[in-house]
C-alpha cells in the first residue's frame, strides 16, 4: 500500500520559499507603507512626490525587490490554494507553470512602470 | 448530495465552515481570506499605479478622490488584512518548522493583539498626518 | 443529577447508497448519565433495527463510534446524553467526514487504515513485554522493529493512545481537500514508527514519505486534529516535529557540502 502515497515529489521547497519570502515582507513591507504613506503630510505622494521617490537608486531596488517578494509569496499562495480546491494530481505542473508565468508578468509590469515614472 | 456522501468525494470548501472548530481552524480560514483578499488587492493596488504612467495631472485629480471616506476605509480594511495576514504568518512559520507548538494558541492571541495595537497606532498617525 | 429517565430527541442521519440522506428523529428514554452510544443501542434494540453504527468497547479505547455528535466530532461512547442535550436538542447525530459513508453512521475505513499502514505502524504485539525491558532480552531478529521501553517510558506511551477512531481525519481541513493526503493519524503514525524503529533505511523512508507529496507539507496548521483527539495524540504536533526533522536534516546536508 505504500505505492499509493507519493514519495518523490519535493514539497519543502515551496513551502520554505514561502516562508523565507513571508519573512523578507515583514521588513519590506513596513518600509513600503511608512515611506508611502506615513512620511509626506497628506499621506500619499503626488506625482511629483513619487518621481522623486523613485528617483533614488537605493529605492528603486528595494521597491523592486519589494515586487519581485510580494509577487513571489503571493503566486506561491495561489498555487497552494488552487492545489487544495482540487487541482487534479496530473494538472498540477501546468498550474505552477501558469502562475510562475503570472508572476514574472507582474513583475516585468511593476519594473517598467518604475523606470517609465522616474524617467 | 448522496452520491458526494458514497464516494466520499472532496469538499475543498470545508475549510469554510467553522461550527464546531477551534481557534487554530479559524486562524487558517482567516489567514486565507486574508491572502485571497490582499493578492486581489495587489492587482487592485498594481493597477491603480498604473495610472502614474499617464502623468501627472491623471495621477494628482486620482489623488484627489482617493480622499473620499470609502477609499479610506478600504485602506483601514487592507491595513487589518496585512496585520492579521502578516502576525499569523509568523505563527505559522515558527510552529510549521516545529518551534513553540505548544504554545501556538498564545501565539495567535498575544498576535492578535498586537495586530489591534499597531491598527490604533497607525489610524492615529494616519489622522495626524493624513 | 437525579436518577429518573429522562425522555430525549435525537435526529440521525440516514443514508443508503443511491438514496437521498435525511434527518429522522427518535425519542429515547436514557437513565441519567448515559451516554449517546447507549441512545443509538436503545433505538436500534426497540425502535429501528435498519439503523446502522458501529461500536465495540463502549470505553474509548476502541475507536469505533466515533461520529458527529452536534455538529461536533467525537465518542459516543463517552458523549453524555444530558450533555449533548444541553448544547443542542435535538441531539444531531452524523458520520464522520471525510470517509466514504456506507450507511447511517458507518464509514468506509479502508482508505484510513490503508494509510495507517503506510506509516508501517505496528499496532498489535505478539506478547506483552514485562517492564522494564531491557534489549538484550529479545532475539536477535526481533532486535530492529521491537519498541524498547528500557527508560523515558512516556516518550512512547503516548501515541500507543491512538485509537484510530479518524476523529482527526474527519476534522482536517486537508483532508477534506485532497486525495492524497496521508492525514494527521498517519502522520503521527509515521512519527511514532520513527521513535520506536531501529532500522535506519525504514526510518530514511519514512521521513522521505513525510516530505512527498502527500506528506506534511499539505498540512495548513489548522490544529483542529489535536484539539479534538480524544486520546491526546496531538497529531499536529508531532506533524510539526516531523517537519522540523525534514528541514534540520536538509540544513545539515546544506552545511556539510
Amino acid at each position: 500500500m505504500r505505492a499509493g502515497f507519493g514519495v518523490e515529489k519535493r514539497s519543502t521547497l515551496s513551502w520554505l520559499w514561502q516562508a523565507a519570502t513571508g519573512v523578507l515582507l515583514l521588513p519590506l513591507l513596513a518600509l513600503h507603507i511608512i515611506a508611502n504613506h506615513f512620511v509626506v503630510t497628506g499621506g500619499e505622494r503626488n506625482f511629483a512626490e513619487v518621481a522623486s521617490y523613485l528617483g533614488n537608486p537605493v529605492i528603486k531596488v528595494l521597491e523592486v525587490l519589494f515586487l519581485v517578494v510580494v509577487t513571489s509569496h503571493a503566486m506561491l499562495g495561489v498555487r497552494s490554494i488552487l492545489f487544495d480546491m482540487g487541482v487534479p494530481r496530473r494538472s498540477r505542473p501546468a498550474v505552477s507553470w501558469a502562475v510562475t508565468a503570472l508572476g514574472v508578468v507582474t513583475v516585468a509590469y511593476g519594473i517598467w512602470l518604475t523606470i517609465t515614472i522616474s524617467r | 448530495m448522496a452520491e458526494e456522501m458514497a464516494s466520499g468525494r472532496r469538499r475543498p470548501t470545508r475549510w469554510l465552515d467553522l461550527r464546531g472548530r477551534h481557534e487554530g481552524a479559524w486562524a487558517y480560514a482567516l489567514n486565507r481570506l486574508t491572502g485571497i483578499g490582499l493578492v486581489a488587492y495587489l492587482y487592485v493596488h498594481l493597477g491603480v499605479l498604473s495610472l502614474l504612467a499617464h502623468g501627472p495631472s491623471t495621477w494628482n485629480s486620482f489623488l484627489a478622490t482617493s480622499k473620499a471616506p470609502f477609499f479610506t476605509a478600504l485602506d483601514a480594511l487592507v491595513l487589518l488584512g496585512v496585520l492579521f495576514h502578516s502576525l499569523n504568518g509568523i505563527r505559522l512559520g515558527l510552529t510549521g518548522v516545529g518551534a513553540a507548538v505548544r504554545w501556538h494558541q498564545l501565539l495567535l492571541r498575544s498576535l492578535m493583539a498586537l495586530a489591534v495595537v499597531l491598527f490604533l497606532v497607525a489610524g492615529l498617525l494616519w489622522s495626524i498626518r493624513g | 443529577m437525579t436518577e429518573e429517565a429522562a425522555s430525549i430527541d435525537l435526529e440521525v442521519l440516514r443514508y443508503r447508497p443511491g438514496e437521498q440522506a435525511r434527518l429522522e428523529n427518535f425519542s429515547v428514554v436514557v437513565a441519567a448519565g448515559a451516554k449517546v452510544l447507549d441512545a443509538l443501542d436503545t433505538i436500534w434494540a426497540t425502535q429501528d433495527h435498519s439503523l446502522m453504527f458501529r461500536r465495540a468497547c463502549h470505553h474509548s479505547s476502541c475507536g469505533a463510534c466515533a461520529m458527529r455528535i452536534n455538529g461536533r466530532e467525537r465518542l459516543a461512547c463517552i458523549t453524555a446524553m444530558a450533555d449533548a442535550a444541553q448544547e443542542h436538542h435535538p441531539i444531531r447525530v452524523e458520520p464522520l467526514h471525510n470517509l466514504p459513508v456506507v450507511g447511517d453512521l458507518v464509514v468506509d475505513v479502508a482508505g484510513f487504515f490503508a494509510r495507517m499502514t503506510a506509516s508501517d505502524l505496528v499496532i498489535t504485539r505478539t506478547a506483552e513485554p514485562e517492564l522494564p525491558v531491557s534489549v538484550d532480552r529479545l532475539p536477535p531478529p526481533l532486535r530492529l522493529r521491537q519498541v524498547v521501553v528500557a527508560e523515558d517510558l512516556g516518550r512512547f506511551t503516548r501515541f500507543e493512545s491512538c485509537i484510530e477512531c479518524g476523529i482527526c481525519v474527519s476534522v482536517c481541513p486537508s483532508m477534506a481537500a485532497d486525495d492524497g493526503f496521508l492525514g494527521p493519524a498517519a502522520l503521527a503514525g509515521i512519527h511514532r514508527t520513527r521513535e520506536a524503529t531501529r532500522d535506519p533505511m525504514e526510518s530514511a523512508h519514512l521521513l522521505a514519505l513525510a516530505d512527498g507529496d502527500g506528506g506534511v507539507w499539505r498540512c495548513h496548521s489548522s490544529f483542529e486534529c489535536t484539539a479534538s483527539c480524544p486520546q491526546a495524540v496531538d497529531p499536529a504536533g508531532r506533524i510539526m516535529s516531523l517537519r522540523g526533522q525534514i528541514v534540520s536534516r536538509r540544513w545539515g546536508r546544506l552545511w556539510r557540502r
